[in-house]
């Protein structure tokens, strides 16, 4: 501890090149942490899920194919459903209806929005069962149900465009030649860790849409299905039971859990997530290539200085943990203002707000953040091995020598 | 005092190897130096003075021979013990002052106590007495670069002094201060060998500053070629 003061001024001893070393440290992280913390938060939202005991039903050939709405009906038919009024007991309305709804797909503009956050046509009866962590106040839900236009956005859609209750919500179509003419109902709430960004309309209204587009083809689609289980023992019987009553049929189905659902985007990218974790690696060799350097050039200038250290008795142990500690508290400045800096950053700043069809939310977790404080920490640590060691080999003849 | 002289050198040779040409530098060497002397090494450059202060200061280890110093025969020791042994047996006083430019007076006194056990408290009572020997008081917070030449030569002085080393050494002290300045870091060495009865080696050029010790040694070509007792100067 009493040789603290010796390392900080060392530190502050040019500053130009402590603050490059910081600065090339913390872009460095702040990069590392944006594509680290998309990984994470992924993973961590999918496994988050398996929580709500809901399946997803699509069609075997993908979710961009259609499922034929008539299989929400066989679905809902189906032993270990559960019903409404058993997750929502206040809707008295439609307690005995199935928790089943078809979700299905639209990709409109609104205004000039380059990223749209999604929006999905639904079974207003019984979504907000369906999806119990998405809050919607009573009097707002009976209105969206007795609107056929109406639509719920998330409370972050709201804020972004500054909507409220009443006010029209006009969506351009960019796959379909029609639009649909919605007007917002509902706003409502979900965990931080949900997308706050959709829009949620009437399954119905959007294929009356659909009906008179393509001569009607793509009508008649639920897109994909959801549902909610009684509990979760019931799912992989329940699973194999709809695969298999669809499997003869024209369309045959695909049924999976919500998790392996969100899942299955991630490893769409599957590859590129190797490449990530390869392309931060080369970054973290890269890193402790240049700190070194920058220590070592730093020593190089002090070599007089610690010969007179080893002089006056400063052992080779001390000389190289002195140094050491220098390249570690340098490189974790550049951790803290990388690593938790970009966590406060995004705590903050709402990137999601930017980029809302492609991240409806972003953080940086916890442990994300401590995993790059840690990896800076490292950094600094191998990155001052070999300076350290040079500098605890020096000779204290030569050393003199060299200017006296 | 013990009767043990403070350093002696017996059968000292010391030769640096540059590829397959050995270089002597020392041959033979044998000196005796008494507890409280305040030794002169005078002799031209290359002569090997610089070399023989390392031996004596645990610097660097001979070729072959015998170095003594204060009973403890340093070719013995690992490199460990004599860094060890150096922080509290050994004072250095350089030509170029060799302070840290990073940390105050203060702070550069300090630096032989961190490697003690002493507390904070009493590492600053020591400093100050060392500040306060060398005539620094109040210039506790100045950085090396605010002070001239002859004062950053005291405060080197007085981080040689700080842990009551037994053996001061010192290469050209003066080498690179003005007459004045020069005539004073002199005076303080002196005051050190007087009141406080330090064993001191200095090599010097300067006749002057040689004077000023009770003991003048020349050396050429690597051995000793003179050894005058002389009787000390008062200052005026
Ligand atoms: N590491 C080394 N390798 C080879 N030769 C060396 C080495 N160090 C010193 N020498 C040689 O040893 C001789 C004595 O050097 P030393 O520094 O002891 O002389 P000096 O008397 O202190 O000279 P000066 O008065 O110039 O300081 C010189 O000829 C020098 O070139
Ligand atoms: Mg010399």
């Amino acid at each position: 501890m009493k040789y603290l003061v010796y390392v900080f001024r060392n530190i502050r001893r040019n500053p130009v090149r402590t603050l490059l070393t910081v600065a090339s440290i913390s872009i460095c992280l702040f990069l590392m942490m944006l594509l680290l913390s998309y990984l994470t938060i992924n993973t961590e939202v999918a496994h988050s899920l398996s929580d709500y005991n809901r399946l997803i039903t699509m069609s075997s050939q993908g979710f961009t194919q259609p499922v034929p709405i008539a299989n929400v009906a066989t679905v809902a038919a189906m032993e270990g459903i559960a019903t409404v009024g058993e997750l929502t007991p206040e809707d008295k309305e439609h307690r005995d209806k199935k928790a089943v709804s078809p979700f299905s797909w639209y990709g409109g503009r609104y205004k000039d929005d380059s990223m749209p956050g999604s929006q999905f046509g639904i079974d207003p009866e019984t979504i907000f069962a369906i999806m119990v962590e998405m809050k919607l106040p009573p009097d707002q839900l009976k209105a969206f149900r007795d609107d056929k236009t109406g639509c719920v956005i998330g409370k972050k859609l709201a804020k972004d465009k500054n909507l409220k209750i009443g006010d029209p919500y006009p969506l351009k179509g960019t796959v379909y030649e029609f639009n649909l003419d919605l007007t917002i109902r509902g706003i409502y709430d979900a965990p931080e860790n949900r997308d706050n960004r959709m829009c949620l309309y009437h399954w119905a209204y959007l294929d009356e849409g659909l009906k008179r587009d393509f001569q009607g083809r793509a009508a008649g689609n639920a897109g994909t299905i959801y549902f909610k289980c009684k509990d979760a023992a019931a799912m992989p019987g329940l699973i194999k039971k709809i695969d298999d009553s669809f499997r003869n049929s024209s369309t045959p189905t695909k049924t999976q859990t919500e998790e392996a659902f969100a899942q299955m985007f991630s490893e769409m990218i599957g590859d590129l997530q190797t490449l990530i974790v390869a392309v931060g690696m080369a970054v973290v060799v890269s890193l402790i290539c240049v700190c070194g350097v920058a220590m070592a050039m730093s020593m190089r200038e002090r070599t007089t200085e610690v010969a007179v250290l080893k002089a006056i008795g400063f052992g080779r142990g001390l000389v190289l943990a002195l140094v050491l500690v220098e390249a570690v508290i340098v490189s974790t400045l550049g951790g803290v203002v990388g690593a938790l800096g970009t966590k406060l950053l995004f705590d903050q700043f709402d990137l999601g707000s930017l980029v809302p069809g492609f991240l409806p939310f972003f953080y940086v977790p916890w442990t994300t953040a401590l995993f790059g404080l840690g990896l800076a920490v490292l950094i600094g640590f191998v990155s001052g091995v070999l300076p350290a060691w040079l500098a605890a080999q020096t000779s204290v003849i030569q050393g003199l020598r060299k200017v006296v | 005092m013990g009767q043990e002289p403070a350093i002696a050198l017996r059968g000292v040779c010391k030769e640096y190897r540059r590829e397959q040409i050995k270089i002597p530098v020392l041959t033979d060497l044998k000196l005796t130096v008494d507890e409280g002397e305040f030794l002169a090494l005078m002799g031209p450059s290359g002569s090997g003075k610089t070399t023989l202060l390392n031996l004596l200061a645990g610097l660097d280890r001979p070729t072959t021979g015998e170095v003594v110093v204060h009973g403890q025969d340093l070719a013995q020791m690992s490199e460990g013990q004599i860094a060890r042994w150096r922080s509290r047996n050994v004072g250095f006083i350089f030509q170029l002052y060799n302070l840290i430019p990073v940390l105050t007076a203060f702070e550069n006194v300090e630096m032989p106590l961190l490697l003690t056990s002493l507390s904070k408290r009493q590492r600053r009572e020591n400093v100050r007495t060392a500040l306060r020997v060398v005539g620094l008081e109040g210039r506790e917070d100045h950085f090396p670069r605010q002070l001239s030449g002859g004062q950053e030569q005291r405060v080197a002085i007085a981080r040689a002094i700080v842990t009551d080393p037994y053996l001061l050494v010192a290469d050209e002290p003066t080498g690179d201060l003005d007459r004045q300045s020069a005539e004073e870091i002199l005076e303080l060495m002196e005051q050190l060998h007087r009141e406080f009865q330090k064993t001191i080696v200095m090599v010097t050029h300067d006749p002057i500053a040689a004077r000023r010790a009770s003991r003048l040694l020349k050396l050429d070509k690597g051995k000793l070629v003179g050894d005058v007792i002389q009787a000390q100067e008062v200052a005026s």
